[in-house]
């Protein structure tokens, strides 16, 4: 009875076709919410300001440039606070009738997750350029080359789109916009500070020393240092993560993807069913 | 495609659904032919959403199975969503959206691509008379035109089966008209319809069978008319050009003992019908009194409503109690 022939395609055509609809639609979203990408990329300029200068003043790394060391650190961190918006933005869309439209239509499950974590990345993108632009004014140089400056930056956006699974997991799991915040938010600053992003983990106590050479967003940041030519001294010896940072980083991305991908996929076809 | 084995559109056998501790569907049962228009009545809480949202694949069942458009519900899900469009209660609409980019989505996600999916939110708009809005966000829409965007986009795949879960409610008095001049178009296509409701009026205005469903139970169903036939009787009513009592006195004793006078009325149970009205007719040009206007009245729905709703008392009833035919 439909009037409109339904074009055979095999369902990872249609799921690839489907995938891109969902991305273009966000995209179309991100570009109506231009207090969103402006707060985005306010946010980091205010970060390079505040620990560059006001707190950086008073920190110094052994025999080297704070600014260049800190900015890997912060081009990281920004993955982190991106997967939080990622749990805030799925959990509302949760709430909203706008998906149980989307249920009722042949799409393949995956499609609105791939669309929502495929667009943060895509308009996360003028925040990170802007935030190299800062880092270039403060005085970091990709001191390896531009070659391994990009590969750095891959490194971290392919990190970045494997966190965003986890926000939209959380997301997924949260009741409202608010819980998501909330259940995002501790992971972030837990993971976010406790690390090398900002300081030398030598002089923190033996426990938190240990949380934060252990902790994988360590390893990215190292990665970043590694390939922008930023590293000042050896890595801590016996701290496997941060003595081979970009294979750790490769890794641990591909084990979320392959891992979280699903599980968020299940969850969002079992949500309210 | 399609009808596989059943003329069918929705054939639903002992649906059931709890929330936890709460039973929101006991046992529904439904068979909407192809074509017809079927309108679950109910109070809020009856458990109307709940058999659109299994219907349309948004939520499983406990128990019981059903086939829409000839497909399992359960086990052919995305053949059910090829066939059927669906329009919630809450706003589907994107409101950072114009409404044209909101039906062209829609369609890219039923898989017209994207030419036809344009062409067809092109003709949706106009249909809806939405043409001026087609390039406005939806945020800036008034509640009737996101009700009726929200319509237009359940049908860019022309779906042979359309969910309509209380279209109307919220909705003012000019804007439901609109809505329901929309949904009677769409009947007149051949589309087969299952509304909810929790308006007498809406259902006896669209429906073919009304469901009347109660605690998660289906407590009557039938025809409007079979449904007030249920009740009661009609009466006949005869009103007089002016409030004259001695002439409504007149008409009164005519009527029988049963008749009582209201206003510049009189009404009498009418036991048979047509036959009654005529006999009536024939006694009132005897009696020669000034008359305005003589008819049948049938109970409103709202009496089979109420009625059917409240037989069943406070306890939990063990059987759906169904109107004869």
């Amino acid at each position: 009875m439909s009037a409109v022939a339904l074009p055979r395609q095999s369902s990872v055509q249609r799921g690839l076709v489907d995938a891109y609809n969902a991305t273009r639609r966000y995209l179309i979203r991100g570009k109506r919410q231009p207090d969103i990408i402006f707060g985005s990329v306010l946010f980091p300029v205010i970060f390079v300001v505040l620990f560059g200068y006001v707190f950086g003043s008073s920190i110094s790394v052994p025999g080297g440039n704070y600014h260049s060391y800190l900015m890997s650190g912060l081009f990281a961190q920004s993955t982190l606070f991106a997967s939080s918006q990622v749990a805030v933005a799925v959990a509302t869309d949760m709430n909203e009738g706008v998906i149980d439209r989307f249920k009722t239509l042949p799409i393949a499950r995956s499609s609105i997750l791939i669309g929502r974590s495929v667009s943060t990345i895509v308009l996360g993108l003028p925040a990170l350029g802007v935030m190299i632009l800062c880092a270039l004014a403060v005085g970091w140089r990709p001191e390896n080359g531009i070659f391994d400056a990009i590969l750095g930056f891959l490194l971290i956006e392919l990190f970045a789109f494997a966190l965003s699974w986890l926000g939209i997991l959380a997301g997924l799991i949260a009741k409202s916009s608010q819980a998501a915040d909330v259940i995002s938010s501790i992971p972030v600053f837990l993971l976010g500070f406790v690390s090398n992003v900002f300081v030398d983990t030598s002089k923190m106590p033996v426990w938190l020393r240990d949380f934060a050479d252990w902790n994988p967003v360590s390893a990215v940041v190292a990665a970043g240092r590694n390939l922008f030519g930023n590293t000042i001294g050896p890595p801590p010896s016996g701290v496997w993560s941060l003595e081979h940072p970009e294979i750790t980083t490769i890794g641990l991305a591909l084990i979320i993807i392959v891992v979280f991908i699903p599980i968020c996929v299940r969850r969002y076809s079992r949500t309210s069913r | 495609m399609g009808s596989l084995m059943t003329d069918f559109a929705i054939s639903a056998q002992h649906l059931a659904r709890s929330f936890g501790e709460t039973r929101a569907l006991v046992d529904v049962s439904l068979d909407i032919p192809a074509g017809s228009v079927c309108a679950l009545l109910g109070r809020n809480g009856a458990g109307k959403t709940t058999t659109v949202r299994i219907l349309t694949t948004l939520l499983d069942p406990d128990g019981g199975h059903a086939q829409v458009a000839g497909f399992d519900i359960a086990s052919q899900a995305d053949r059910v969503r090829e066939r059927i469009g669906v329009t919630g209660q809450t706003a589907t609409m994107d409101e950072l959206l114009t409404g044209h980019e909101n039906l062209e989505i829609i369609g890219r996600f039923s898989h017209l691509g994207a030419a036809v999916s344009g062409q067809r939110a092109d003709e949706l708009l106009e249909q809806f008379d939405l043409v001026d809005a087609g390039t406005m966000l939806v945020k800036k829409y008034s509640g009737g035109m996101r009700r009726r965007l929200d319509l237009a986009a359940s049908l860019i795949a022309n779906p042979e089966v359309l969910f309509l879960d209380e279209p109307t409610t919220g909705l003012d008095p000019v804007a439901r008209s609109e809505m329901w001049a929309a949904i009677r178009n769409l009947v007149a296509r051949g589309t087969t319809v299952l509304l909810t409701t929790q308006y007498l009026d809406e259902a006896d205005q669209l429906a073919d069978t009304i469901v009347v469903v109660d605690r998660g139970l289906v407590v009557a169903e039938g025809t409007p008319e079979q449904l007030k036939a249920s009740i009661g009787r009609p009466s006949v009513v005869v009103t007089l050009v002016d409030a004259d009592q001695a002439a409504l006195e007149k008409v009164r004793a005519a009527l029988g003992t049963d008749a009582v006078i209201r206003g510049r009325s009189v009404s009498a149970p009418a036991a048979d019908g047509l036959e009654t009205l005529a006999a009536v007719v024939t006694r009132l040009e005897e009696l020669g009194v000034p008359v305005h206007e003589v008819g049948l009245e049938h109970p409103s729905l709202d009496e089979v409503f109420s009625t059917v709703t409240h037989r069943l008392g406070d306890h939990s009833p063990d059987a759906p109690a169904a109107v004869p035919a």
